[in-house]
């Protein structure tokens, strides 16, 4: 039973090693940092994370490779890698002080509708209570200077995936067409989608962030269950 | 480590000394802050712009009118009074390379006396030790102070001026002074051609490889010039890169006429290096 969602964006930004000295991603950082610790303060049996990857994986583990992104730190060899947007979810779990079990499944970007529904599915149909942190970015092509350039149409498709975020509406996230999503850069869709498959319809949403303050859409999230008690 | 006013600073920070004359005639600013007033500006605008020290010298190092102690002292004891005053934590160093000067000095307020002659007048080290100063100790070859180089050669001159820069704090610390206070400067020009001054800027890694503190001033100098072919006032690219290479060798304290890009530099060499992370990141990275 899932008994608390969380939304959070994954570029290597939130890595706070990477940003400099005057961390450009501090806002961004607290409002992930705000919506883990609601989701773990749902008292969770187990935390399973989603993200997207270049090929789906269950029960992924590996270290956060920071420094195949920048930094002098250590050099983590590719096979102990997580990627992204497990690392990011990781060191958000970390800094959180996570002590409940941390299952991370990887979602191929390019995974299809029948995918994410089995995979959400599989979820939901777990035993205990699960918290489930999603991660996935809106769309990358946002203006001039964002990294896909500017593509006009994705204000549309993004509008539509902040508004199912903010109103708890799962049927908005499974509408999404994946390869328009990947034309706009929206490195969320299949993770988003797993989600919608996984919380089922009747959430209490709502948004802690929503800005794109580099050109990319970032969303932070929590669902939970309109039913479910309190833990 | 470096310590200075009490201050511990690691290997990685460097540091921006300013120069700020109180000579009618020195080389590159030609008078500029002879007078109280320019010169307090100057302390104030280098300041702002980040200066960690200012040095402040009574006697320009070319050769020139004969300037007494007692002249030396009406430059600058007063001065360096006034700066303590108004800036208390600022390190203070006086450029002298006389014992009687560097006591008066001491005595208002200085901090680090920067023998820029190389041990000359051997009480000037005695006088840090007693003070608790900071002192520079400089190569020059033996030379005698205020005179041009002619003719001068070393069968090695980093090894000489490793040599004699190492004692010369050798001796300082025997004497008293804080070995993290002792700072050995190359000393480039002094008692040196270009060519000399060169190699020294090639090879300065083999003098921060002693591990007592290395302080550069190559703001403008005739080895600058000469190199490029410029006068003075077109040399502050030569200088910042003789800086960069500097820097990326390990020097700790630079002594500059331009602050603000000088720092710039120093940023920029300590992030390659990387024991500076970049002020703001974002490119590839959101």
């Amino acid at each position: 039973m899932i008994v608390a969602t969380a939304v959070c964006p994954h570029p290597p930004l939130l890595l706070r090693e990477l940003t400099g000295s005057r961390d450009a991603a501090a806002d961004l950082r607290a409002a992930c940092e705000k919506a883990v610790a609601e989701l773990l303060a749902a008292d969770p049996d187990t935390v399973v994370v989603v993200g997207g990857a270049d090929t789906s994986a269950e029960d992924v583990r590996g270290r956060v490779p920071v420094r195949s992104f920048g930094g002098t730190g250590e050099r983590v060899p590719p096979r102990e890698a997580l990627p992204l947007s497990l690392a990011v979810a990781r060191r958000l779990l970390d800094s959180a002080g996570c002590r409940a079990p941390v299952e991370m499944t990887a979602v191929a970007w390019d995974a299809g509708a029948e995918e994410t529904a089995a995979l959400g599915r599989r979820i939901a149909a777990r035993p205990g209570r699960v918290a489930l942190l999603v991660m996935g970015d809106g769309g990358a092509c946002r203006g001039e200077k964002a990294p896909g350039h500017l593509d006009e149409r994705t204000f549309e498709v993004d509008g539509a995936v902040r508004t199912a975020l903010e109103t708890g509406d799962p049927a908005a996230l499974t509408g999404l067409d994946p390869d328009l999503a990947a034309e706009l850069l929206i490195a969320g869709r299949a993770a988003f989608q797993v989600m919608a498959h996984a919380a089922g319809p009747g959430q209490r949403a709502r948004l802690l962030y929503d800005d794109d303050p580099f050109g990319v859409l970032y969303l932070v999230a929590l669902w939970r269950p309109g039913h479910t008690p309190e833990a | 480590m470096l310590r200075l006013r009490g201050r511990e600073y690691g290997p990685d920070e460097s540091l921006v000394m300013a120069i700020v004359n109180r000579t009618p005639d020195s080389f590159y600013d030609r008078g500029a802050t002879w007078d109280d007033a320019p010169a307090f500006e100057r302390v104030r605008r280098v300041v702002a712009e980040g200066a960690d020290i200012v040095d402040i010298g009574g006697i320009k190092a070319a050769p020139g009118a004969e300037i007494d102690a007692d002249e030396e002292k009406r430059r600058v004891v007063d001065f360096v009074a006034a700066v303590r005053e108004e800036f208390p934590d600022l390190v203070i160093s006086v450029d002298t390379w006389r014992a009687s000067v560097g006591r008066a000095v001491c005595e208002a307020g200085a901090d680090l006396l920067n023998d820029a002659w190389g041990g000359h007048d051997p009480g000037l080290a005695e006088v840090a030790a007693e003070y608790g100063a900071a002192l520079v100790c400089t190569h020059t070859g033996g030379v005698t102070p205020r005179t041009r180089p002619h003719r001068v050669h070393y069968d090695d001159v980093v090894r000489d001026a490793i040599d004699a820069t190492v004692a010369l704090a050798e001796r300082a610390v025997a004497l008293g002074v804080d070995p993290a206070s002792a700072i050995i400067d190359p000393a480039h020009d002094f008692g040196k051609n270009t060519w000399h001054s060169l190699e020294l800027t090639r090879r300065l890694d083999e003098m921060t490889a002693t591990g007592w503190p290395v302080l550069v001033s190559l703001s403008n100098k005739d080895f600058v010039g000469e190199t490029l072919g410029l006068p003075v006032g077109e040399r502050l690219t030569g200088t910042l890169a003789a800086t960069a290479v500097c820097a990326w060798h390990g020097a700790q304290i630079h002594r500059v006429h331009e602050v603000a890009r000088t720092r710039q530099v120093l940023d920029m060499v300590a992030s390659i290096r990387g024991v500076r992370p970049p002020a703001r990141t974002v490119r590839g990275l959101a």
